[in-house]
């Protein structure tokens, strides 16, 4: 293959009114691709875009080098795993994968489930109604399903939804493997900026239906570095624990809002979960409560896009 | 394509739906031997149109075909199951047809049995009757399938549409006006019947149509539903 392996050119979908994705181009080579972005950002109308579940209303995606809608051709070689968790409950988890390997067409189905459901360690569970699967275990069943043709092109909509820290580990790990031992393109939608850090090389960043940047990680990850977060903290005598807060270096702000609660803004969190206690304690003042204002990432990725 | 049928009918066989079919057909059949023991339907035609029109072609016939087929792509659809399928290298037509041929192994026998029996209940063992109830509820199970199994597709609010279609256009619309026999399943199914045995069904002539004009319009309205469904697959957004 000497094109790109996911291509989008101009892409563009509206539904009625709402323009979910606006004039996105990108490629994407073999490798493991993060698709970042806050909920709404378009992601997923983009990837479904992508793998032909929708029609772009402008402009054209094609995966290894064949344009995508109305071509199930093109399926033999993608796999494609949805963010909803629904799968057909009165399967087991065994039949669900043969199933998706007798409609993709393969010569001897029962083997290709049999290493599919092996390569996502299931084969404890493979007998079992899907029905009776944790939200992990169906991730795991749906992600055989999908690869049970091997394909050259695996799309993941928020594949780690539902799962623990251990089968994060175990997921990161199969992509690992999945590109570099197989050289195939994988491209993972999230809007975790973590999940995604530690297997991809590249992002694409989407805001508000638009691709905001896209690159190597690091670069886009050092530029969401730059940016303060800011915690709220809630004390028992806050305009005191703001005045001995203020000498800190790493400190860039620090203010008190409406209900009298301090909010700080800092670019080293670690210095200022120390300094806090450790402050307040020397001082005599109870610390009630400490939120960081910034997990959602909204911010840290509009923070980006206005750069 | 045997693999979409299986899914389809695991899909359809589902506990509710088969205990709805199943009592309705109980009720129909119930009601034809409570008139059987009141009256001699093979003398009575305005009883036998009420039971045979009335009962079987205008309330079990459509009511048992809508719930399954379109249940057969509108289950998939909210659920969001339906991706499983549109995103495997399958022509689409080998997607719509176990669909709609699940709709008919599910709803054929189970229609056309509660017919014959209700037909053996009115006119003992004679087989003429028996054939001609047989034959225009498998013109129109068929015919229902399609129409009903592309509505589960187009639209979430699929049962409304087809009440809609049912008592409306071929109820309501029907009695009104007599060209709408051309358009209607009912009209094919009772045209068919009638064209078979005059005799024992004598009653349900008015609004019949020519029997080849009834075969080939209900021919003609399963392949287009069917060429709609398989367009409407290709075209859609699967959610």
């Amino acid at each position: 293959m000497t094109g790109p392996a996911i291509e989008a050119r101009s892409v563009s979908k509206w539904f009625g009114d709402v323009v979910a994705v606006s004039d996105v181009s990108f490629e994407v080579q073999p490798g493991v691709t993060g698709l970042l972005g806050p909920n709404g950002a378009g992601k997923t109308t983009l990837l479904h875009v992508i793998s032909g579940l929708a029609r772009p209303s402008q402009g054209e995606a094609f995966m290894l080098g064949e344009r995508v809608w109305n071509n199930p051709e093109v399926y033999r070689r993608v796999g494609f795993v949805s963010e909803h968790e629904s799968a057909y409950g009165f399967y087991t988890g065994s039949q669900f994968v043969e199933l998706s390997a007798c409609l993709f067409g393969l010569p001897d189905p029962a083997d290709a489930a049999d290493r599919a459901i092996g390569y996502v360690a299931m084969e404890h569970a493979q007998s079992r109604k899907i029905d009776t699967y944790s939200r992990g275990m169906r991730q795991r069943i749906r992600l055989a399903a999908a690869i049970v043709h091997e394909p050259e092109v695996l799309l993941l909509d928020e594949p780690l939804n539902g799962t623990d820290p251990r089968q994060r580990v175990q997921f990161q790990e199969l992509m690992r493997k999945m590109v570099e031992d197989e050289g195939r393109t994988v491209l993972i939608s999230s809007h975790i900026l973590e999940e995604v850090e530690s297997v991809a090389d590249r992002i694409l960043l989407m805001v508000g239906g638009k691709l905001a940047a896209a690159g190597d990680f690091r670069a886009i990850r050092a530029k969401l570095d730059e940016q303060p977060y800011r915690v709220r903290i809630v004390a028992s005598e806050p305009r005191r624990l703001a005045a001995a807060l203020v000498r800190m270096d790493e400190l860039d702000s620090i203010s008190v809002d409406d209900d009298g609660a301090l909010i700080a803004l800092s670019r080293n969190v670690g210095v200022l979960q120390t300094a806090v206690p450790k402050s307040a304690a020397e001082l005599g003042i109870r610390i009630l409560r400490v939120e960081p204002l910034d997990e959602s990432l909204e911010s840290v990725f509009s923070y980006v896009v206005e750069r | 394509m045997t693999h979409v049928f299986r899914l389809s009918l695991r899909q359809l066989l589902g506990r509710w739906r088969v205990t709805v079919i199943l009592a309705l057909s109980g009720l129909m059949i119930a009601l034809t031997a409570i008139a059987a023991g009141q009256a001699d339907l093979s003398e009575d035609a305005g009883v036998v149109v009420l039971i045979f029109d009335g009962l079987l072609i205008r309330a079990l016939l459509p009511i048992v075909i809508m719930t399954l087929a379109t249940a057969a792509f509108g289950n998939e659809l909210e659920d969001r199951t339906l991706s499983y399928l549109t995103i495997k290298p399958v022509p689409r037509w080998r997607i719509a047809l176990p669909k709609l041929l699940a709709s008919l192994t599910v709803g054929g026998p189970v229609v056309i049995l509660t017919g014959v029996i209700m037909t053996m209940i009115a006119f003992g063992l004679d087989a003429k009757p028996v054939a001609a109830t047989a034959a225009a509820l498998a013109v129109g199970v068929t015919a229902y399938a399609a129409i009903f199994t592309w509505a589960g597709l187009v639209t979430a609010n699929a049962l409304p549409f087809c009440l809609l279609y049912v008592f409306i256009w071929e109820a309501l619309a029907g009695a009104l006006l007599s060209g709408i026999s051309y358009l209607s399943v009912r009209a094919y199914s009772l045209s068919v019947m009638h064209a078979i045995d005059d005799n024992s069904f004598s009653g349900v002539a008015d609004g019949v149509i020519a029997l080849p004009v009834a075969v080939g319009s209900a021919a003609l309205v399963i392949a287009v539903f069917f060429a709609l469904t398989v367009l409407r697959l290709r075209r859609m957004d699967t959610p």
